[in-house]
């Protein structure tokens, strides 16, 4: 069943919960640690203090933590489709891939294949994300209590290690924000209201949504429905 | 024209009678730290932010024989210092006269000194959240005069000048020492993995026995790739994100608007590919 006749069920609450509190930490943790990465940023530390966004920085660390860990218990079905899409990365998420580009600069590519719940590019980002997640975790917990527990090498390794990670994460988490926003606004509903509309879903996760008519929780009828009253509008 | 000095610690002259400790809290104005009684003649276990100088006291018996190894120590001095090399506020430098001294108004206490310092001497003080250390009197130097500790040791243990006299001091007085300690050596005299230091010594016996590193090395790889090319290269990822989001958002309102007017003049025609 669509809700309101036109938005198919797609995120739980406790797994949006969850990928706010991501997205919050981890812009959190950048800023605050930004004037040890670029000079330009110094002016941060002079406002609130070294030492209050030091501490700051430790205080978001715990939650970026604590965050997917304990959305593995209360957001379970989320990171149950999530752990099951990335795994399943085939043919037709690599051909997505491929012809995607264009779609940054809003060019429709022609044949693009059916993509389940998450598309390839999704898949690429949670992937990348997780890895980064658990380098950022790995090397800022050696940096924070690793003191002579390591060796002095190993140690000096995780600045740069743990800088790269959140270098590389910032400009990912720049691209999603934009596809978001601005190449598909509409999806941007399934993070707010946790259901997107069935017109978009058909047409950009058309292998979910025959999912889930194959499984009987929405019928093409509805979908078709729901996708000629977006045309019209 | 400032002349590169050094001080030279023999352990085998070394009483243990911690004035230096005493000096040096009093040229700094550093507070007491009352530290447990453990058994030992050792007082604080290392190096802290109101103890910039240490005599270690370490007992150990070997081959049924009892040791007593006594050695003051504080920051090495490095010619190559790590501290310095990857301070990320460049707080850290090393003055002609071959101390390393911390800026305190450039510190911003986040500890990569602590990390990177291959003798671990840097610590990040508590209430100033500014990195601590030994700056070998540089203030003392520059004004003609000798570091505390080295100007109040009783046993002529820790000797002071400069660092081709304190060079050429170590190896007369090693050939001295190996007559009773063959294991004798010299530390931080000649180049090693941190370019040499300032802070040298004459020991009795293997670094390790001391506490210090056989081998230290500054981790000149890890901090020029973080410097060189992490830091580069992630700033590049930021701005190359924002432009390219920028560029690629501007670049889809024109089409979109050339759509539009392509549909426009089309009248509706449904050729154009969606």
């Amino acid at each position: 069943m669509l809700i309101e006749k036109k938005y198919v069920p797609r995120h739980e609450n406790s797994f949006i919960v969850c990928h706010w509190i991501n997205a919050i930490s981890f812009f959190m943790l950048f800023l605050t640690a930004l004037p040890l990465y670029a000079d330009t940023f110094r002016f941060l530390y002079d406002m609130f203090g070294a030492h209050t966004l030091q501490i700051m920085h430790r205080v978001f660390a715990v939650i970026f933590i604590a965050n997917p860990i304990l959305g593995l218990l209360f957001a379970r079905k989320g990171f149950k489709t999530l752990a099951k899409e990335v795994l399943s990365f085939d043919k037709d998420d690599m051909l997505f891939n491929k012809k995607f580009p264009p779609e940054l600069i809003g060019i429709h590519p022609t044949g693009m294949p059916k993509q389940s719940f998450y598309n390839g590019g999704e898949k690429m980002n949670i992937t990348m994300q997780a890895l980064l997640w658990l380098v950022l975790v790995v090397s800022g917990l050696v940096i924070w209590f690793g003191h002579g527990m390591f060796s002095k090498e190993m140690l000096s390794w995780m600045i740069p290690l743990h800088s790269i990670a959140a270098g590389l994460g910032f400009a990912a988490a720049l691209g999603h924000i934009y596809l978001a926003a601005s190449v598909n606004p509409d999806s941007m509903r399934g993070m707010q209201k946790g259901s997107i509309h069935a017109h978009y879903a058909n047409a950009h996760h058309a292998k979910w949504i025959d999912e889930l008519v194959a499984k009987g929780e929405v019928t093409r009828a509805e979908v078709e429905a729901a996708s000629k009253e977006y045309k019209n509008k | 024209m400032a002349t590169d000095m050094a001080m030279l610690h023999d352990v085998s002259r070394c009483t243990g009678c911690r004035a230096c400790m005493v000096a040096c809290k009093q040229w700094k104005d550093l507070p007491a730290e009352i530290t447990p009684f453990d058994g030992a003649y050792q007082s604080h276990k290392s190096l802290s932010s109101k103890t910039y100088n240490l005599v270690k006291m370490n007992e150990r018996v070997e081959d049924g024989k009892f040791h007593w190894d006594m050695i003051k120590v504080q920051c090495m001095h490095c010619e190559n210092p790590a501290c310095m090399n990857g301070c990320p506020e460049e707080a850290i430098s090393k003055t002609a006269t071959g101390a390393v001294v911390i800026d305190r108004d450039k510190c911003v206490g986040c500890g990569y000194c602590a990390i990177n310092c291959p003798f671990d001497v840097p610590k990040i003080d508590g209430e100033t959240h500014k990195s601590t250390k030994c700056n070998m009197c540089a203030d003392r130097i520059e004004n003609g005069m000798t570091p505390s500790c080295a100007q109040t040791c009783t046993a002529s243990a820790i000797n002071f000048g400069p660092k081709d006299e304190m060079v050429a001091l170590a190896h007369t007085r090693l050939e001295d020492v190996k007559k009773d300690f063959p294991n004798a050596q010299l530390y931080g005299v000649d180049p090693n993995g941190v370019g040499g230091t300032n802070m040298m010594y004459i020991l009795t016996d293997r670094p390790d026995v001391y506490g210090l590193p056989a081998e230290p090395k500054t981790p000149d790889t890890a901090i020029n790739v973080w410097k060189d090319v992490v830091r580069p290269l992630g700033k590049f990822a930021g701005v190359a994100a924002i432009v390219g989001c920028a560029g690629a958002y501007g670049l889809s309102k024109v089409i979109a608007k050339k759509h539009q007017e392509n549909k426009a003049k089309e009248k509706g025609g449904d050729s154009h590919v969606d």
